[in-house]
């Protein structure tokens, strides 16, 4: 009963109306629809198609109908006459006529009034004599002008015409016509419709008694509107039920980006933390991508497969004093940090040129020039590198680095802070520390996390600035600096695998696209 | 970071202990190194070597050396260098450097190894750890480059001189006939290789013997002769060559303590210079010109948030290979012959965390009171972006570099107006935005088949070229959005502009312009306080014929900083 209750509330309103008008036993076809319940022949087909599927009605019979229909040069032929009544009219009136003459005569091309010709004269009323002319032999003989009129006028007046209801001789010509010739060139094209014959099934009858039960109608209201709602009449009409479960439309809606949303997440988390955000331009010089944070100007990872130089200008203009000098001396020997440098002339034009960020470091060591003590800093920043791009590497893309500047920061709150990047910004509880190397701290830390579904990976660097990086820029507090890698977060929050993807132009992937 | 393969059983063989896969990992950490990979068929690990500082433990017997102390075995007694106080017995076993050079590769050390002789393990660690020392260390041969030798076929002195490139001949390694040095550098692989570092001089650098033996041409190749180490050999002569007389020594250094720990004994040799060196005219390789360094333990004990005292401290530092001695508060520490990266006392004190080992540090969180906040920058962004995402647009995300065929070409913008890289890798990536357009109309070229109408956003930053500033370039933020559809026009994007300014609660006007990007007439200059900040129109049908798009498309660009006032 419950299968019934279900069928129910799929049910349109034409196929209540056809399960209450059929009666158990009895044949339906379209014909019956049509004349019994004034539908038109989509609503049968429809019906009929949403019945049967639903198992309520059974196919009983299948037959095929052929039929004719009249065709635009069915219709012209109608009005105009056919070429056989036009040769036969011309030839009355001329007697006598060559063929081209009688085409010229008619406009019609040579070789139609040669076959039109052809036809008759094989019927006997049409002839030609040794000068070609042709002439009306037997008047009498024109069986094929009468059928041809006859079947010209049955199908202007009924547009289709059943094959049954033609004489065999209409039946044989209008075959002929309408077979050996495209639709477009011929008086009628024939059809073939299959005629089916339904019968109401066991579950229909249920169906159709469950209806009856509830009283339903099929002129339950369907879409209420603001009329049905002035006009009360939903007071004396049901409502149709729907199926809950079609499959509703899809809605295009606004929606943020989920990577920008991941980073909007990651940067709100330090924010909670205490951190202030930073930000700069994306081209810098190579004093602050590199020599401010003591890389010799000869370090190996400073070659020009490294960094992007930007083409023109290819030099800043001027670097900050007293940062140039200090910084300059800081790397020839040492300057007041206590270091012996690196012991080489500093080049102060290479120091100008002008590159585009390869590290997110660039604006810790820029924000030590202005930054408070006690502090903490952080950026979420787009870096360049000159890397081949693939499914692991992309020539721009986001770094999370920051600083914590205090008169008692150490080793031990470095890995305080890290331990509370693993905890809040990974939710890993499983903490590891290595030593690590940077060239612009020391001591240096690696923290690795046991991530929840990622298993043990490198979350994240940090160390303690050098000094010959942050007395050159007038600080005198220990600073922390630290870097968190969290691209392989971010694909397994959007359930990527390619880091190519995080940055996907296609419409339709991100639109679908989810964060977990 | 320096990977190298490290044969097993040689490993343990020197550091005097087997240790299993998982106590290696975790002994590796005193040596910043990982271990990447196991070849468990024959014997051979993988390992990553994280400081690049540390040329020293880029080979077998480097990183056995390091472990080994830390381990607590015996450290490695070197006694084979000179000082500038003490100078060792070289014999006849001296380099004699030609004026010319002083300008091309000015240095050269050299020593003689002799001991057991050279098994097949041995010479495969000796020439990798030649490879990482002069390619990664002596950046690909250009500051430091090493040649071995048959030490039994030479005849000292030898000549270190700068030979004429065309009438100086020679059979290298690796080729049969006798070629000039300028053949070698176009026909030899290795010459192909490294001709960069020498091919802009008149004069190439040339090694023979005082025979007229030739040894090589550094940094190229050796000859055929003398320059085949082969396995069985068990006397050989090593010379480094280089610009850098630090770096070079140091390099020098470090081999001679890979051949002594394998069991050779080391024989010094004497270099004569006609000019003056950091190091003097005359010096006797392997030579240890390190100085002492000292750190004051209350500098330790701040960094490191701990009270250790001296002594302990001297422990840890010793563990590390390193010699010390302790005067009340001060520790000095005297750098291993084969280091050369203490440079300020914040190094001694990373030496004190690793050999005190980094998990005996507790974590603690820092107290200080700070607050954390965006940039108001960000903040607008956001509040920008919540706007369009409440008129219906889909955020997007792109890359800022991207080829001169999109931003240019296809846009019909003037060549000039863009930030371009000198050394792009590829032209997809070879300039730097400066609108956000072509981004969004590279996704409507991609996305034809996804359900219309489109409407897409991005905010971001884009370069543009400042004559004024200091940098020549100005970075911003952007937003632009983008409207796609069979009937998108004009109206469209204007109202959306619209209702973004009134929900900024900004005025803005809107004055004709003439923008090849759009169709004339159907297009605007958005003012905001009598500032051009923006632009808004139909997109002109040649632009979207360029992309290969057939939807109309309507689209505004406004810069941020500039309505943020």
């Amino acid at each position: 009963m419950e299968a019934v209750e279900t069928i129910i509330k799929t049910l349109h309103p034409l196929e209540i109306k056809v399960l209450l008008h059929v009666e158990t036993g009895k044949k339906l076809n379209a014909e019956i629809l049509m004349q019994e319940l004034s539908f038109n022949l989509g609503q049968c087909n429809q019906v009929f198609s949403w019945l049967s599927m639903k198992e309520l009605l059974a196919e009983l019979e299948r037959f095929t109908i052929i039929s004719y229909e009249i065709t635009e040069m069915g219709e012209e032929y109608y009005k105009q006459g056919t070429p056989e009544e036009r040769i036969v009219t011309l030839l009355e009136k001329e007697k006598k006529l060559t063929l081209p003459d009688a085409a010229k005569y008619l406009n019609i091309d040579n070789k139609d009034v040669g076959s039109t010709f052809g036809l008759l004269s094989k019927e006997g009323m049409l002839a030609m004599n040794e000068d070609k002319a042709i002439y009306i032999a037997d008047k009498t003989k024109d069986q094929r002008l009468k059928h041809l009129r006859a079947l010209l006028d049955l199908l202007h007046e009924k547009k289709s015409v059943p094959d049954t209801e033609l004489t065999p001789a209409l039946q044989k010509l209008a075959a002929s016509l309408s077979k050996k010739r495209g639709s477009g060139s011929s008086i009628c094209k024939q059809l073939e419709r299959d005629k089916v014959v339904y019968i109401l099934t066991t579950q229909g009858e249920a169906v159709k008694k469950a209806l009856q039960t509830k009283g339903v109608t099929g002129q339950e209201i369907g879409v209420l509107t603001a009329e049905v709602l002035k006009s009360g009449e939903w007071k004396q009409r049901g409502f149709r039920s729907y199926n809950i479960n079609t499959p509703p439309v899809r809605v295009l809606l606004g929606r943020k980006n989920p990577y920008v949303e991941f980073l909007d997440k990651l940067k709100d988390k330090l924010i909670s933390l205490g951190f202030e955000e930073y930000d700069g331009p994306l081209v810098e010089t190579e004093f602050w991508n590199c020599d401010a944070l003591f890389m010799p100007q000869f370090h190996s990872a400073r070659d020009i497969h490294d960094v992007y130089y930007i083409k023109q200008p290819q030099y800043a203009k001027t670097i900050a004093e007293p940062y140039l000098s200090q910084v300059s001396h800081a790397h020839e020997n040492g300057w007041q940090t206590g270091s012996r440098g690196w012991g080489y002339s500093f080049d102060k034009q290479f120091t100008k040129k002008l590159i585009l960020r390869s590290q997110g470091t660039v604006l810790s060591a820029k924000a030590l020039v202005n930054a408070k003590i006690p502090g903490k800093y952080f950026g979420v920043v787009r870096c360049f590198r000159y890397d081949k791009v693939d499914a692991t590497h992309l020539a721009d893309f986001y770094q999370t680095e920051g600083i914590v500047l205090g008169k008692n920061v150490n080793l031990k709150t470095l890995l305080g802070l890290l331990k509370m990047f693993a905890e809040q910004v990974a939710g890993a509880k499983d903490v590891k520390y290595v030593p690590g190397y940077f060239p612009f701290t020391e001591p240096s830390v690696e923290v690795h996390i046991k991530h929840p579904e990622l298993g043990w990976f490198e979350l994240g660097g940090a160390g303690i600035f050098r000094p010959e990086v942050t007395l050159p820029l007038g600080i005198d507090v220990p600073v922390l600096a630290w870097g968190l890698g969290i691209d392989r977060m971010a694909l397994m929050s959007l359930g990527l695998k390619d880091i190519r993807d995080l940055f996907q132009a296609d419409i339709e992937q991100v639109r679908l696209r989810r964060r977990s | 970071m320096p990977k190298i393969e490290v044969h097993e059983k040689l490993f343990h063989k020197f550091l005097g202990k087997k240790l299993n896969h998982t106590e290696l990992i975790d002994v590796l950490e005193a040596a910043k190194a990982e271990l990447d990979e196991v070849n468990k068929e024959d014997g051979i690990l993988k390992i990553e070597l994280n400081d690049t500082n540390r040329p020293d433990l880029w080979s077998t017997l480097g990183l056995a050396r390091q472990l080994k102390v830390y381990l607590g075995g015996k450290p490695s007694q070197f006694d084979f260098y000179s000082t500038p106080e003490a100078q060792k017995e070289v014999d006849d076993r001296v380099i004699f450097v030609d004026m010319g050079l002083q300008h091309i590769r000015p240095f050269i050390a050299a020593f003689v190894a002799e001991g057991p002789a050279i098994d097949e393990a041995l010479l495969i660690d000796l020439i990798q750890s030649q490879e990482k020392l002069c390619g990664n260390y002596g950046s690909k041969r250009k500051t430091i480059a090493m040649g071995i030798y048959r030490s039994e076929k030479l005849e000292y002195p030898i000549h270190y001189i700068a030979a004429d490139p065309l009438s100086t001949k020679f059979i290298p390694l690796g080729l049969e006939k006798e070629c000039n040095l300028n053949e070698i550098l176009t026909l030899h692989p290795k010459g192909m290789e490294y001709a960069y570092i020498v091919k802009e001089y008149k004069k190439y650098p040339f090694l023979k013997d005082n025979k007229g033996d030739v040894l090589s041409f550094p940094p190229i190749i050796n000859s055929a002769k003398i320059g085949a180490v082969e396995v069985g050999d068990s006397k050989v002569f090593v010379e480094l060559t280089g610009t850098d007389m630090y770096t070079l020594v140091l390099a020098a250094s470090i081999a001679a303590c890979d051949f002594a720990d394998a069991g050779f004994k080391i024989k010094p040799v004497k270099v004569c210079y006609p000019y003056e060196t950091p190091l003097g005219s005359e010096i006797i390789t392997p030579f240890y010109f390190q100085k002492p360094i000292m750190l004051d333990i209350q500098e330790a004990n701040k960094l490191l948030g701990e009270t250790l005292s001296p002594a302990e401290a001297a422990k840890y530092i010793e563990k590390m290979g390193n010699k010390v001695t302790v005067e009340k508060e001060k520790i000095t520490l005297f750098p291993p012959v084969y280091r050369n990266d203490f440079m300020h006392p914040v190094d001694i004190v990373e030496e004190i965390m690793m050999g005190r080992g980094i998990a005996s540090f507790t974590p603690v969180m820092a107290e200080d009171f700070t607050m954390g906040r965006l940039t108001e920058e960000e903040e607008f962004s956001r509040k920008v972006r919540d706007i369009m995402i409440g008129l219906g647009f889909q955020e997007m995300i792109y890359n800022y570099l991207g080829s001169k065929r999109d931003f240019i070409e296809k846009m019909k913008m003037v060549e000039d107006s863009i930030i371009e890289i000198a050394n792009p890798m590829t032209e997809s990536y070879e300039m730097v935005r400066n609108s956000i357009i072509p981004n969004l109309l590279a996704s409507e070229a991609i996305s034809g088949n996804a359900v219309y109408p489109h409407l897409i956003f991005e905010a971001g930053k884009v370069v543009l070229k400042a004559k004024d500033e200091n940098y020549g370039s100005k970075t911003k933020n952007y937003l632009s959005f983008l409207f796609s559809d069979r009937e998108a026009d004009f109206n469209d994007i204007s109202a959306k502009v619209s209702a973004l300014f009134y929900y900024l609660c900004k005025d803005y006007t809107l004055q004709d312009v003439d923008d090849p990007r759009f169709i004339k007439g159907r297009c605007a200059t958005v003012f905001y306080r009598d500032k051009s900040v923006g632009v808004m129109g139909e997109v002109h049908p040649d632009i979207l014929e360029n992309w290969g798009i057939g939807m109309p498309c309507t689209t505004a660009e406004i810069d941020l900083d500039q309505i943020m006032k």
